[in-house]
Protein backbone atom coordinates (compact mmCIF):
# COMPACT_ATOMS: atom_id res chain seq x y z
CA UNK A 1 0.00 0.00 0.00
CA UNK A 2 2.67 2.22 1.46
CA UNK A 3 4.60 1.28 -2.01
CA UNK A 4 1.57 1.72 -4.16
CA UNK A 5 1.22 5.64 -2.71
CA UNK A 6 4.72 6.49 -3.43
CA UNK A 7 4.90 4.75 -6.77
CA UNK A 8 1.82 5.66 -8.40
CA UNK A 9 -0.71 7.98 -6.41
CA UNK A 10 1.75 10.60 -5.44
CA UNK A 11 3.51 11.32 -8.48
CA UNK A 12 -0.12 11.31 -9.95
CA UNK A 13 -1.32 13.45 -6.98
CA UNK A 14 0.85 16.27 -7.01
CA UNK A 15 0.87 17.25 -10.58
CA UNK A 16 -2.66 17.09 -10.60
CA UNK A 17 -3.16 19.03 -7.67
CA UNK A 18 -1.41 22.05 -9.35
CA UNK A 19 -3.30 21.81 -12.56
CA UNK A 20 -6.67 22.14 -10.32
CA UNK A 21 -5.15 24.93 -8.65
CA UNK A 22 -4.53 26.84 -12.11
CA UNK A 23 -7.81 25.75 -12.95
CA UNK A 24 -9.82 27.20 -10.78
CA UNK A 25 -7.75 29.00 -8.44
CA UNK A 26 -6.52 31.86 -10.89
CA UNK A 27 -9.29 33.05 -12.47
CA UNK A 28 -11.00 33.28 -8.50
CA UNK A 29 -7.81 35.50 -8.10
CA UNK A 30 -8.86 37.61 -10.97
CA UNK A 31 -5.83 36.75 -13.11
CA UNK A 32 -6.81 37.52 -16.92
CA UNK A 33 -6.80 34.59 -19.16
CA UNK A 34 -4.49 36.91 -21.36
CA UNK A 35 -2.08 36.81 -19.08
CA UNK A 36 -2.28 33.67 -17.82
CA UNK A 37 -4.80 31.33 -19.32
CA UNK A 38 -6.44 28.11 -17.73
CA UNK A 39 -5.57 24.64 -18.72
CA UNK A 40 -8.87 23.71 -20.34
CA UNK A 41 -8.16 27.12 -21.75
CA UNK A 42 -4.73 25.98 -23.51
CA UNK A 43 -5.87 22.98 -24.21
CA UNK A 44 -8.66 24.38 -26.78
CA UNK A 45 -6.44 26.34 -28.26
CA UNK A 46 -4.11 23.33 -29.03
CA UNK A 47 -7.48 21.44 -29.95
CA UNK A 48 -8.73 24.04 -32.01
CA UNK A 49 -5.83 25.36 -34.06
CA UNK A 50 -4.10 21.90 -34.35
CA UNK A 51 -2.66 22.54 -37.99
CA UNK A 52 -1.27 24.99 -36.89
CA UNK A 53 0.70 24.08 -34.02
CA UNK A 54 1.58 20.71 -35.65
CA UNK A 55 3.05 22.48 -39.16
CA UNK A 56 5.29 24.38 -36.35
CA UNK A 57 6.30 21.14 -34.10
CA UNK A 58 7.38 19.56 -37.18
CA UNK A 59 9.96 21.95 -37.69
CA UNK A 60 11.11 22.30 -34.14
CA UNK A 61 11.09 18.14 -33.81
CA UNK A 62 13.37 17.72 -36.53
CA UNK A 63 16.04 20.68 -35.71
CA UNK A 64 16.19 19.26 -32.38
CA UNK A 65 16.77 15.85 -33.41
CA UNK A 66 19.36 16.62 -36.06
CA UNK A 67 20.86 18.83 -33.83
CA UNK A 68 21.38 16.31 -30.50
CA UNK A 69 22.44 13.42 -33.57
CA UNK A 70 24.83 15.68 -34.85
CA UNK A 71 25.87 17.72 -31.59
CA UNK A 72 26.45 14.27 -29.63
CA UNK A 73 28.08 12.65 -32.48
CA UNK A 74 30.71 15.07 -32.96
CA UNK A 75 31.19 15.37 -29.46
CA UNK A 76 31.71 11.29 -29.02
CA UNK A 77 34.00 11.47 -31.91
CA UNK A 78 36.42 14.32 -30.77
CA UNK A 79 36.47 12.57 -27.34
CA UNK A 80 38.03 9.78 -28.82
CA UNK A 81 40.84 12.00 -30.47
CA UNK A 82 40.90 13.75 -27.70
CA UNK A 83 41.87 10.71 -25.28
CA UNK A 84 43.81 8.92 -28.13
CA UNK A 85 45.76 11.81 -28.58
CA UNK A 86 47.23 13.93 -25.69
CA UNK A 87 49.42 16.46 -28.22
CA UNK A 88 46.16 17.40 -29.83
CA UNK A 89 44.39 17.30 -26.75
CA UNK A 90 46.20 19.98 -25.27
CA UNK A 91 46.05 21.97 -28.37
CA UNK A 92 42.69 22.32 -28.51
CA UNK A 93 40.68 21.66 -25.75
CA UNK A 94 41.58 25.35 -25.04
CA UNK A 95 39.63 26.32 -27.50
CA UNK A 96 36.77 24.07 -27.26
CA UNK A 97 36.79 25.40 -23.66
CA UNK A 98 36.96 28.96 -25.07
CA UNK A 99 34.40 27.89 -27.55
CA UNK A 100 31.93 26.97 -24.44
CA UNK A 101 31.99 30.26 -22.98
CA UNK A 102 30.13 32.34 -25.41
CA UNK A 103 26.70 32.37 -24.57
CA UNK A 104 24.38 30.69 -26.92
CA UNK A 105 22.03 33.65 -27.37
CA UNK A 106 25.62 35.59 -28.48
CA UNK A 107 26.59 32.07 -30.89
CA UNK A 108 22.91 32.14 -32.48
CA UNK A 109 23.63 35.24 -34.34
CA UNK A 110 26.52 34.67 -36.12
CA UNK A 111 25.43 30.81 -37.07
CA UNK A 112 22.60 32.63 -38.81
CA UNK A 113 24.10 35.18 -40.54
CA UNK A 114 26.52 32.07 -41.76
CA UNK A 115 24.11 29.96 -42.45
CA UNK A 116 20.99 32.01 -43.58
CA UNK A 117 17.41 31.51 -42.54
CA UNK A 118 17.22 27.96 -43.23
CA UNK A 119 16.55 24.39 -41.00
CA UNK A 120 20.61 24.18 -40.96
CA UNK A 121 21.48 27.38 -38.47
CA UNK A 122 18.66 25.71 -36.02
CA UNK A 123 20.21 22.27 -36.11
CA UNK A 124 23.85 23.92 -35.43
CA UNK A 125 22.86 26.07 -32.82
CA UNK A 126 21.10 22.84 -30.40
CA UNK A 127 24.03 20.42 -32.10
CA UNK A 128 26.51 23.15 -30.32
CA UNK A 129 24.42 23.62 -26.99
CA UNK A 130 24.81 19.67 -27.12
CA UNK A 131 27.95 19.31 -27.80
CA UNK A 132 30.08 20.54 -24.53
CA UNK A 133 28.95 18.48 -22.12
CA UNK A 134 28.96 15.21 -23.90
CA UNK A 135 32.76 16.09 -24.74
CA UNK A 136 33.67 16.11 -21.40
CA UNK A 137 31.30 13.15 -20.05
CA UNK A 138 32.51 10.89 -22.49
CA UNK A 139 36.26 11.88 -22.45
CA UNK A 140 35.96 10.66 -18.84
CA UNK A 141 33.84 8.07 -19.42
CA UNK A 142 36.43 6.95 -22.13
CA UNK A 143 39.32 6.93 -19.54
CA UNK A 144 37.50 5.11 -16.41
CA UNK A 145 38.05 1.86 -17.05
CA UNK A 146 40.09 0.36 -14.26
CA UNK A 147 43.54 -0.91 -13.47
CA UNK A 148 42.91 -3.83 -12.92
CA UNK A 149 40.69 -4.33 -16.16
CA UNK A 150 43.52 -2.18 -18.09
CA UNK A 151 45.86 -5.22 -16.94
CA UNK A 152 43.19 -7.68 -17.73
CA UNK A 153 43.26 -6.90 -21.17
CA UNK A 154 47.14 -6.83 -21.08
CA UNK A 155 47.81 -10.09 -19.78
CA UNK A 156 45.49 -11.28 -22.65
CA UNK A 157 47.46 -9.50 -25.12
CA UNK A 158 45.01 -7.45 -26.18
CA UNK A 159 45.30 -5.22 -29.37
CA UNK A 160 44.31 -1.14 -28.99
CA UNK A 161 41.44 -2.51 -31.03
CA UNK A 162 40.30 -4.64 -28.20
CA UNK A 163 40.79 -1.82 -25.67
CA UNK A 164 38.88 0.30 -27.18
CA UNK A 165 35.82 -2.03 -28.34
CA UNK A 166 35.51 -4.22 -25.48
CA UNK A 167 36.78 -2.33 -22.38
CA UNK A 168 37.01 2.28 -23.13
CA UNK A 169 33.84 2.16 -25.11
CA UNK A 170 31.80 0.17 -22.87
CA UNK A 171 32.83 1.54 -19.89
CA UNK A 172 32.35 5.12 -21.03
CA UNK A 173 28.00 4.37 -22.08
CA UNK A 174 26.78 5.06 -18.52
CA UNK A 175 28.65 8.22 -18.23
CA UNK A 176 27.66 9.02 -21.91
CA UNK A 177 24.07 8.01 -21.55
CA UNK A 178 23.50 10.19 -18.30
CA UNK A 179 24.41 13.64 -20.71
CA UNK A 180 22.20 12.84 -23.47
CA UNK A 181 19.44 12.64 -20.90
CA UNK A 182 20.60 16.56 -20.06
CA UNK A 183 21.07 17.30 -24.09
CA UNK A 184 17.35 15.81 -24.61
CA UNK A 185 16.01 19.41 -23.14
CA UNK A 186 19.29 20.81 -24.14
CA UNK A 187 18.88 20.45 -27.85
CA UNK A 188 15.19 21.74 -28.00
CA UNK A 189 16.59 24.71 -26.57
CA UNK A 190 18.91 24.97 -28.82
CA UNK A 191 16.29 24.86 -31.73
CA UNK A 192 13.98 27.51 -29.92
CA UNK A 193 16.53 29.73 -29.88
CA UNK A 194 17.69 29.33 -32.88
CA UNK A 195 14.23 30.05 -34.58
CA UNK A 196 13.86 33.27 -32.20
CA UNK A 197 16.41 35.03 -34.21
CA UNK A 198 15.58 34.72 -37.15
CA UNK A 199 12.69 31.95 -38.30
CA UNK A 200 8.89 32.79 -39.20
CA UNK A 201 8.97 29.16 -38.51
CA UNK A 202 8.70 26.35 -35.51
CA UNK A 203 7.80 26.55 -32.23
CA UNK A 204 10.57 29.10 -31.23
CA UNK A 205 8.68 31.60 -33.96
CA UNK A 206 5.39 31.13 -32.94
CA UNK A 207 6.20 31.60 -29.24
CA UNK A 208 7.65 34.95 -30.35
CA UNK A 209 4.65 35.45 -32.87
CA UNK A 210 2.22 34.95 -30.09
CA UNK A 211 3.71 37.22 -27.67
CA UNK A 212 4.25 40.04 -30.02
CA UNK A 213 0.28 39.62 -30.97
CA UNK A 214 -0.82 39.05 -26.81
CA UNK A 215 -2.13 35.62 -28.21
CA UNK A 216 -1.70 34.20 -24.91
CA UNK A 217 -3.02 30.54 -26.01
CA UNK A 218 -1.24 30.27 -27.91
CA UNK A 219 2.12 31.33 -26.71
CA UNK A 220 1.36 28.48 -23.68
CA UNK A 221 0.48 26.16 -26.43
CA UNK A 222 3.42 26.28 -27.90
CA UNK A 223 5.31 26.28 -24.60
CA UNK A 224 3.33 23.16 -23.54
CA UNK A 225 4.22 21.57 -26.82
CA UNK A 226 8.24 22.22 -26.50
CA UNK A 227 8.10 20.65 -22.82
CA UNK A 228 6.29 17.80 -24.68
CA UNK A 229 9.13 17.49 -26.72
CA UNK A 230 11.65 17.47 -24.48
CA UNK A 231 10.05 14.78 -22.44
CA UNK A 232 9.44 12.54 -25.29
CA UNK A 233 12.96 12.85 -26.80
CA UNK A 234 14.01 11.75 -22.64
CA UNK A 235 12.19 8.99 -22.86
CA UNK A 236 13.67 7.63 -25.94
CA UNK A 237 16.80 8.29 -24.94
CA UNK A 238 16.06 6.79 -21.37
CA UNK A 239 14.55 3.56 -23.24
CA UNK A 240 17.66 3.14 -25.33
CA UNK A 241 19.47 3.46 -22.45
CA UNK A 242 17.58 0.60 -20.50
CA UNK A 243 18.07 -1.47 -24.00
CA UNK A 244 21.91 -0.95 -24.38
CA UNK A 245 22.81 -0.98 -20.38
CA UNK A 246 20.71 -4.17 -19.44
CA UNK A 247 22.99 -5.01 -17.22
CA UNK A 248 23.20 -2.23 -14.71
CA UNK B 1 62.38 -26.81 -16.48
CA UNK B 2 61.45 -25.07 -13.89
CA UNK B 3 58.15 -22.98 -13.96
CA UNK B 4 59.54 -19.38 -12.72
CA UNK B 5 63.56 -18.81 -12.24
CA UNK B 6 64.66 -15.67 -10.50
CA UNK B 7 68.28 -14.90 -9.91
CA UNK B 8 69.08 -10.93 -7.70
CA UNK B 9 66.13 -10.23 -9.13
CA UNK B 10 65.40 -6.30 -7.61
CA UNK B 11 61.61 -5.40 -8.37
CA UNK B 12 59.40 -1.95 -7.73
CA UNK B 13 58.23 1.16 -9.49
CA UNK B 14 60.41 3.90 -11.82
CA UNK B 15 59.02 7.18 -10.53
CA UNK B 16 60.55 10.63 -11.65
CA UNK B 17 62.32 10.75 -8.20
CA UNK B 18 64.14 7.67 -9.14
CA UNK B 19 63.44 3.98 -8.36
CA UNK B 20 61.66 3.01 -5.65
CA UNK B 21 63.12 -0.71 -4.58
CA UNK B 22 60.38 -2.66 -3.13
CA UNK B 23 61.86 -6.79 -2.89
CA UNK B 24 65.27 -6.56 -3.52
CA UNK B 25 67.46 -9.82 -3.98
CA UNK B 26 64.97 -12.34 -5.25
CA UNK B 27 66.65 -15.61 -5.69
CA UNK B 28 63.38 -17.93 -6.28
CA UNK B 29 62.85 -21.92 -8.33
CA UNK B 30 59.77 -22.74 -9.09
CA UNK B 31 58.95 -25.86 -10.34
CA UNK B 32 56.75 -26.68 -12.95
CA UNK B 33 53.22 -27.83 -11.57
CA UNK B 34 54.19 -26.36 -7.78
CA UNK B 35 51.55 -24.90 -5.37
CA UNK B 36 53.43 -21.74 -3.78
CA UNK B 37 51.56 -19.83 -1.53
CA UNK B 38 52.93 -16.40 -0.76
CA UNK B 39 52.53 -14.76 3.21
CA UNK B 40 53.74 -11.20 4.04
CA UNK B 41 52.50 -7.95 5.82
CA UNK B 42 50.68 -5.19 4.28
CA UNK B 43 52.69 -3.59 1.74
CA UNK B 44 55.91 -5.54 1.34
CA UNK B 45 54.95 -6.50 -1.88
CA UNK B 46 53.42 -9.54 -2.49
CA UNK B 47 51.27 -7.89 -5.61
CA UNK B 48 53.79 -6.64 -7.08
CA UNK B 49 55.68 -10.02 -7.66
CA UNK B 50 53.06 -11.05 -9.41
CA UNK B 51 52.77 -8.26 -11.62
CA UNK B 52 56.41 -9.13 -12.69
CA UNK B 53 55.78 -12.23 -13.63
CA UNK B 54 52.95 -11.66 -15.54
CA UNK B 55 54.40 -9.26 -17.30
CA UNK B 56 52.64 -5.96 -16.16
CA UNK B 57 55.43 -4.52 -14.53
CA UNK B 58 59.38 -4.64 -15.40
CA UNK B 59 62.30 -5.58 -13.24
CA UNK B 60 64.20 -3.08 -11.53
CA UNK B 61 67.55 -5.39 -12.01
CA UNK B 62 68.30 -8.87 -12.39
CA UNK B 63 66.80 -11.80 -14.18
CA UNK B 64 63.33 -13.62 -14.06
CA UNK B 65 62.29 -16.17 -16.30
CA UNK B 66 59.05 -18.10 -16.97
CA UNK B 67 58.94 -21.38 -18.40
CA UNK B 68 62.41 -20.50 -19.49
CA UNK B 69 61.54 -17.34 -21.73
CA UNK B 70 61.09 -13.68 -21.01
CA UNK B 71 57.60 -12.92 -19.27
CA UNK B 72 56.83 -10.91 -22.07
CA UNK B 73 56.66 -14.22 -24.22
CA UNK B 74 54.70 -16.25 -22.08
CA UNK B 75 52.06 -13.62 -22.11
CA UNK B 76 52.05 -13.08 -25.31
CA UNK B 77 51.51 -16.94 -25.44
CA UNK B 78 48.39 -16.80 -22.99
CA UNK B 79 50.55 -19.06 -21.13
CA UNK B 80 49.56 -16.99 -17.73
CA UNK B 81 46.10 -16.31 -16.00
CA UNK B 82 45.87 -13.81 -13.19
CA UNK B 83 42.61 -13.83 -10.73
CA UNK B 84 42.88 -10.25 -8.77
CA UNK B 85 41.57 -9.46 -5.53
CA UNK B 86 38.42 -7.89 -7.11
CA UNK B 87 37.09 -10.65 -9.07
CA UNK B 88 37.46 -7.70 -12.62
CA UNK B 89 34.20 -9.04 -14.00
CA UNK B 90 33.22 -6.51 -16.97
CA UNK B 91 29.90 -5.71 -15.52
CA UNK B 92 28.18 -5.49 -19.42
CA UNK B 93 28.89 -9.07 -20.03
CA UNK B 94 27.61 -12.13 -19.00
CA UNK B 95 29.24 -14.64 -17.28
CA UNK B 96 29.44 -16.84 -20.71
CA UNK B 97 30.90 -13.56 -22.10
CA UNK B 98 33.47 -12.69 -19.62
CA UNK B 99 34.91 -16.01 -19.07
CA UNK B 100 35.28 -15.91 -23.37
CA UNK B 101 36.57 -12.45 -23.29
CA UNK B 102 40.14 -13.90 -24.07
CA UNK B 103 39.32 -15.63 -27.39
CA UNK B 104 37.37 -12.74 -28.25
CA UNK B 105 40.78 -10.37 -27.42
CA UNK B 106 42.75 -13.13 -29.34
CA UNK B 107 40.61 -14.04 -32.29
CA UNK B 108 39.40 -10.76 -33.50
CA UNK B 109 35.68 -11.13 -34.42
CA UNK B 110 35.83 -14.96 -36.30
CA UNK B 111 33.57 -15.29 -32.76
CA UNK B 112 33.20 -18.12 -30.07
CA UNK B 113 33.49 -21.58 -31.39
CA UNK B 114 31.11 -24.76 -30.19
CA UNK B 115 34.41 -26.05 -28.49
CA UNK B 116 34.71 -22.71 -26.31
CA UNK B 117 31.03 -23.16 -25.90
CA UNK B 118 31.15 -26.68 -24.27
CA UNK B 119 34.56 -25.62 -22.14
CA UNK B 120 32.94 -22.66 -20.64
CA UNK B 121 30.17 -25.59 -19.40
CA UNK B 122 32.63 -27.17 -18.00
CA UNK B 123 34.39 -24.64 -16.48
CA UNK B 124 31.46 -23.97 -14.70
CA UNK B 125 30.94 -27.29 -13.96
CA UNK B 126 34.04 -27.96 -12.03
CA UNK B 127 34.16 -24.79 -10.47
CA UNK B 128 30.24 -25.66 -9.05
CA UNK B 129 28.25 -22.95 -10.85
CA UNK B 130 26.70 -24.75 -13.57
CA UNK B 131 23.79 -22.55 -15.13
CA UNK B 132 25.34 -18.94 -14.51
CA UNK B 133 25.99 -18.83 -17.85
CA UNK B 134 23.40 -15.57 -18.79
CA UNK B 135 23.90 -14.02 -15.66
CA UNK B 136 25.52 -10.69 -15.64
CA UNK B 137 27.96 -9.54 -12.64
CA UNK B 138 25.83 -7.99 -10.75
CA UNK B 139 23.19 -10.79 -10.18
CA UNK B 140 26.10 -13.06 -8.83
CA UNK B 141 27.08 -13.11 -4.65
CA UNK B 142 31.23 -12.78 -4.08
CA UNK B 143 31.82 -16.05 -3.98
CA UNK B 144 29.99 -16.85 -7.53
CA UNK B 145 31.79 -13.77 -8.77
CA UNK B 146 35.73 -14.86 -7.80
CA UNK B 147 34.51 -18.30 -9.25
CA UNK B 148 33.93 -17.39 -12.82
CA UNK B 149 36.83 -14.82 -12.88
CA UNK B 150 38.63 -17.89 -11.86
CA UNK B 151 36.95 -19.81 -14.59
CA UNK B 152 38.07 -17.21 -17.25
CA UNK B 153 41.67 -17.23 -15.87
CA UNK B 154 41.45 -21.16 -16.76
CA UNK B 155 40.17 -20.53 -19.68
CA UNK B 156 42.86 -20.20 -22.25
CA UNK B 157 44.55 -23.50 -19.83
CA UNK B 158 47.42 -21.24 -18.50
CA UNK B 159 50.56 -23.10 -17.54
CA UNK B 160 51.29 -20.37 -14.68
CA UNK B 161 47.74 -19.47 -12.35
CA UNK B 162 48.28 -16.57 -10.44
CA UNK B 163 46.05 -15.53 -7.85
CA UNK B 164 46.61 -12.10 -5.54
CA UNK B 165 44.25 -12.75 -2.41
CA UNK B 166 41.40 -13.92 -4.61
CA UNK B 167 38.97 -15.49 -1.72
CA UNK B 168 40.04 -12.59 1.17
CA UNK B 169 36.50 -11.11 0.43
CA UNK B 170 34.80 -14.22 1.40
CA UNK B 171 33.52 -15.66 4.29
CA UNK B 172 35.00 -18.91 5.84
CA UNK B 173 32.77 -21.27 4.65
CA UNK B 174 32.85 -20.33 1.09
CA UNK B 175 36.80 -19.70 1.42
CA UNK B 176 37.16 -23.65 2.65
CA UNK B 177 34.75 -24.57 0.17
CA UNK B 178 36.37 -22.60 -2.70
CA UNK B 179 39.57 -24.02 -1.78
CA UNK B 180 39.16 -27.43 -1.84
CA UNK B 181 37.98 -27.02 -5.33
CA UNK B 182 40.95 -24.54 -6.51
CA UNK B 183 43.07 -27.75 -4.73
CA UNK B 184 40.86 -30.32 -7.14
CA UNK B 185 41.86 -27.72 -10.24
CA UNK B 186 45.11 -28.12 -9.89
CA UNK B 187 45.34 -31.71 -9.30
CA UNK B 188 43.33 -31.90 -12.53
CA UNK B 189 45.46 -29.94 -14.69
CA UNK B 190 48.70 -29.66 -13.12
CA UNK B 191 49.32 -25.94 -13.65
CA UNK B 192 52.06 -23.69 -11.31
CA UNK B 193 50.12 -21.63 -8.88
CA UNK B 194 51.06 -18.60 -7.00
CA UNK B 195 48.60 -17.89 -4.72
CA UNK B 196 48.59 -14.58 -2.47
CA UNK B 197 47.21 -14.83 0.77
CA UNK B 198 46.72 -12.82 4.40
CA UNK B 199 45.35 -16.33 6.08
CA UNK B 200 48.11 -18.40 7.32
CA UNK B 201 45.69 -21.17 7.54
CA UNK B 202 44.77 -20.97 3.63
CA UNK B 203 48.65 -20.59 2.94
CA UNK B 204 49.39 -24.05 4.67
CA UNK B 205 46.35 -25.65 3.39
CA UNK B 206 47.19 -24.87 -0.08
CA UNK B 207 50.68 -24.90 -0.21
CA UNK B 208 53.43 -27.21 -1.55
CA UNK B 209 55.98 -24.35 -0.08
CA UNK B 210 55.05 -21.08 1.86
CA UNK B 211 57.29 -18.26 1.07
CA UNK B 212 56.74 -15.29 3.88
CA UNK B 213 58.21 -11.94 2.27
CA UNK B 214 58.99 -9.34 4.81
CA UNK B 215 59.08 -5.10 4.24
CA UNK B 216 61.75 -2.70 5.42
CA UNK B 217 63.60 -3.69 3.51
CA UNK B 218 61.53 -6.12 1.45
CA UNK B 219 62.93 -9.73 0.85
CA UNK B 220 62.39 -12.96 1.07
CA UNK B 221 62.44 -13.63 4.87
CA UNK B 222 61.46 -17.77 4.66
CA UNK B 223 60.56 -20.30 2.23
CA UNK B 224 59.01 -23.39 4.57
CA UNK B 225 58.88 -26.66 2.53
CA UNK B 226 55.68 -28.13 3.62
CA UNK B 227 55.78 -31.71 1.74
CA UNK B 228 56.81 -33.23 4.60
CA UNK B 229 53.76 -32.48 6.62
CA UNK B 230 51.50 -33.05 3.53
CA UNK B 231 50.52 -36.57 1.57
CA UNK B 232 52.08 -36.81 -1.75
CA UNK B 233 49.16 -34.81 -3.62
CA UNK B 234 49.29 -32.01 -1.53
CA UNK B 235 46.58 -32.64 1.45
CA UNK B 236 46.49 -32.26 5.21
CA UNK B 237 43.74 -32.26 8.10
CA UNK B 238 43.31 -28.89 9.37
CA UNK B 239 43.81 -30.14 12.64
CA UNK B 240 46.94 -32.55 12.23
CA UNK B 241 49.21 -31.31 14.93
CA UNK B 242 52.28 -31.18 12.42
CA UNK B 243 50.17 -28.57 10.72
CA UNK B 244 48.64 -26.59 13.84
CA UNK B 245 52.55 -26.37 14.66
CA UNK B 246 53.33 -24.73 11.65
CA UNK B 247 50.74 -22.34 11.90
CA UNK B 248 52.12 -21.36 15.04
CA UNK B 249 55.70 -21.34 13.68
CA UNK B 250 54.88 -19.14 10.48
CA UNK B 251 52.53 -16.77 12.62
CA UNK B 252 56.01 -16.09 15.01
CA UNK B 253 57.90 -15.81 11.35
CA UNK B 254 55.55 -13.11 10.25
CA UNK B 255 54.93 -11.08 13.49
CA UNK B 256 59.10 -10.75 13.38
CA UNK B 257 58.65 -9.10 10.03
CA UNK B 258 55.60 -7.07 10.22
N1 LIG C 1 51.73 1.82 -8.99
C1 LIG C 1 52.57 2.00 -7.97
N2 LIG C 1 53.49 3.00 -8.00
C2 LIG C 1 54.34 3.19 -6.98
N3 LIG C 1 54.36 2.44 -5.86
C3 LIG C 1 53.49 1.44 -5.75
C4 LIG C 1 52.53 1.17 -6.79
N4 LIG C 1 51.78 0.12 -6.40
C5 LIG C 1 52.23 -0.24 -5.19
N5 LIG C 1 53.26 0.54 -4.79
C6 LIG C 1 54.02 0.41 -3.54
O1 LIG C 1 54.73 -0.81 -3.56
C7 LIG C 1 54.71 -1.43 -2.30
C8 LIG C 1 54.22 -2.85 -2.42
O2 LIG C 1 52.89 -2.85 -2.89
P1 LIG C 1 52.08 -4.19 -3.14
O3 LIG C 1 50.78 -3.82 -3.72
O4 LIG C 1 52.92 -5.14 -3.89
O5 LIG C 1 51.88 -4.71 -1.65
P2 LIG C 1 51.17 -6.05 -1.14
O6 LIG C 1 52.19 -6.87 -0.47
O7 LIG C 1 50.43 -6.67 -2.26
O8 LIG C 1 50.18 -5.47 -0.05
P3 LIG C 1 48.69 -5.90 0.30
O9 LIG C 1 48.81 -7.10 1.18
O10 LIG C 1 48.17 -4.74 1.07
O11 LIG C 1 47.97 -6.14 -0.97
C9 LIG C 1 53.83 -0.57 -1.40
O12 LIG C 1 54.68 0.16 -0.55
C10 LIG C 1 53.11 0.34 -2.35
O13 LIG C 1 52.94 1.60 -1.76
MG1 LIG D 1 48.35 -6.81 -2.80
Amino acid sequence: MNSLLRSVIAPVFGPLSIILAWQYLVPIAGIPPYILPTPTGIAGALANQWPLFADNVWTTVIEAIAGFLIGNLAAVLMAVVFVYSAPIRAAYFPVVLFFNTIPVLALAPIIILIFGLGLTPKIIVAAVICFFPTLVNMIRGLDSASSNERELLHILSATPWDNFWRLRLPRSLPMLFSSLRIATATAVIGAIVGEWIGSDKGLGALIIQATYNYQSDRLYGAIVLSSGLSIALFLIVVAVEKLVLRHE
Amino acid sequence: MNAIETKALNIGYRGPKGDQTVLSGVDLSIADGEFLTILGPSGCGKSTLLRVVADLLEPLAGDISVLGEDPSVIRSRRQVGFVFQESTLLPWRTVEANIELPVQVGRGRTGVRDSDRKRVKDLLEMLGIAGLEKRYPKQLSGGQRQRVAIARALFSEPRILLMDEPFGALDEITRDRLNEELLDVWRRTGTTILFVTHSIMEAVYLGQRVMVLGANPGRVMALRDLKGQKTPDNRCAREDPAIVNLMSELRKTLEQVS
